[in-house]
């Protein structure tokens, strides 16, 4: 039994417009997925259904073989702004989904203090959002996001607003952190060399349709001489070639 | 060095009126000395005339402040949570809002007769709609990821409501007391011109009523000065409230 299915999901809006067309996908478990597109692809509506976030009009989506009936317990999601709430400190926003549930127990605390380490922001637990610079408050997201330890965890471009440096930066703290505990990942992004860096397995969207899946057979862990290697470059190339491939399709049924 | 020059403004300011009105020899009914002014005023505070009736004016604009704006802030919660009451009700309580309140004064006597009560309902009406409107604005303006992000937390509508959606319409919210505060103000001398028998509104009629415009002038400063007041301290409490450091 796979760890997310999704079956002939489709999507659409009151007006008629599809968003989504009979999406098949499947990820095992401990396994990390990127799903790449152009902007208004259907990707990240793609990620909503499978959070709960919104129903799918046709087909299901199932975790762990239930279908998804709204926003649970199991999932970790992490927006493509870190969405944390200034006026409370930095420890305060990591333990959101604790605290909504139950009062934090200092074990939760210390799993916080510890999440933080990881990220490096060890000290700055009393700060307050706006004393943190833009990668250091996705670092507070992404932790907030796995500080219940989800087995699942979705990522809606993350990292898409911060510059080049800090993002290979917090690249490495997701997977990182991902590994200690075998999370399941779905990672939505229009960067192609982030997807390929990232995941076992790159899903092309085009159109509210999946046009190509690759799997990317490089080594773990991955580090920074990764990116550079021919192996990483190629299949940065073929997905950008079916990337293009695609387009040229979309333009030639416009023409036709 | 502009608060100087400011200070220094007020005092050229009076000074000027005082020679005038002294070379000039304007009656004392239409435009009083400043020094008689203060004088009366220090008269009033010192002799304990002014102070109860400074005392009925500051409770009533308290009263009047606090049940206007914990009606006006829970009716906004209300109308912003539930967008059917919000189109059953938006309307009349708009329509009331346009009735001046004032001219309700002489309506409020018969019912609640001369004294406090119908200037505190006065006051209260006059602070329920900026706090309304104010709330009812600040709610609604969260921030569809944030609000997305407590639907993902499995978060229950009341958990929404007291920890993120008035945290961030805070800001807004007090906005709506700092001009309650000034209105209460308002509310409460004007409210004392029609149907009080005390507080500084009734002085300034009584002054009036015998041709004291020394005194009149007195009870402006005196208005004047628990205007700012209550102002700095509703400003001190939204700061208070807001206190958040700061990039930097």
């Amino acid at each position: 039994m796979s760890f997310v299915s999704i079956e002939q999901a489709g999507y659409g809006v009151p007006s008629g417009a599809t968003i989504l067309d009979r999406i098949d996908w499947t990820i095992e478990e401990g396994e990390f997925h990127a799903l790449v597109g152009r902007s208004g692809c259907g990707k990240t509506t793609l990620l909503k259904l499978v959070a709960g976030l919104l129903a799918p009009s046709t087909g299901t989506v199932r975790i762990q073989g239930e279908p998804v009936r709204g926003p649970g317990a199991q999932v970790g999601f992490v927006f493509q702004a870190p969405t944390l709430l200034d006026w409370r400190t930095v420890l305060d926003n990591l333990l959101l989904p604790v605290s909504l549930t139950r009062r934090p127990q200092p074990a939760d605390r210390r799993k916080a203090e510890e999440l933080l380490d990881l990220v490096g922001l060890s000290g700055l637990e009393g700060r307050y959002p706006s004393q943190l610079s833009g990668g250091q408050q996705s670092r507070v997201a992404l932790a907030r996001a796995l500080v219940t330890e989800p087995p699942l965890l979705l990522l809606d471009e993350p990292f898409a607003a911060l510059d080049a440096i800090t993002r290979e930066e917090l690249q490495n703290d997701l997977l990182k952190l991902c590994a200690r505990h075998r999370t399941t990942v779905l990672f939505v992004t229009h960067d192609i060399a982030e997807a390929v860096y990232l995941a076992d397995r790159v899903a092309v969207m085009e159109g509210g349709r999946l046009r190509h899946a690759l799997p990317v057979p490089l080594a773990r862990p991955r580090g920074r001489d990764v990116r550079y290697s021919p192996r990483f470059n190629a299949l940065c190339l073929e997905l950008r070639r079916v990337m293009d491939g695609a387009d040229s399709g979309v333009a030639l049924e416009r023409a036709s | 060095m502009v608060r100087a020059a400011s200070a220094l403004l007020l005092v050229l300011f009076l000074a000027g009126w005082e020679v005038y009105c002294r070379v000039a020899g304007v009656s004392a009914l239409v435009v009083p000395l400043p020094s008689a002014v203060l004088r009366t005023l220090w008269d009033g505070l010192a002799g304990g005339y002014l102070l109860p009736h400074l005392w009925v004016t500051t409770a009533e604009m308290a009263m009047g402040l606090a049940v206007g704006c914990t009606v006006g802030f829970l009716a906004g919660v209300l109308l912003a949570e539930v967008p059917v009451l919000r189109r059953l009700f938006y309307p009349y309580i708009l329509a009331s809002q346009v009735v001046p309140k004032l001219a309700l004064g002489p309506l409020f006597i018969v019912w609640f007769g001369f004294g406090m009560t119908s200037t505190v309902v006065i006051t209260a009406l006059i602070c329920f709609f900026p706090l309304l409107e104010n709330t009812m604005t600040g709610l609604q303006q969260v921030d569809p990821n944030k609000r997305e992000l407590f639907r993902m937390l499995r978060a229950t509508r009341l958990q929404t409501l007291l920890r993120l959606k008035i945290p961030s319409g805070l800001p807004v919210i007090l906005a709506g007391l700092r001009v309650a505060v000034v209105l209460a103000l308002v509310g409460a001398v004007v409210g004392e011109f029609i149907g009080g028998r005390q507080g500084l509104g009734a002085s300034i009629i009584a002054a009036q009523g015998m041709m004291d415009s020394t005194m009149m002038f007195a009870l402006f400063i005196v208005i004047t000065v628990l205007g700012m007041i209550v102002y700095q301290a509703a400003a001190g409490l939204e700061r208070w409230l807001l206190r958040r450091p700061w990039k930097g």
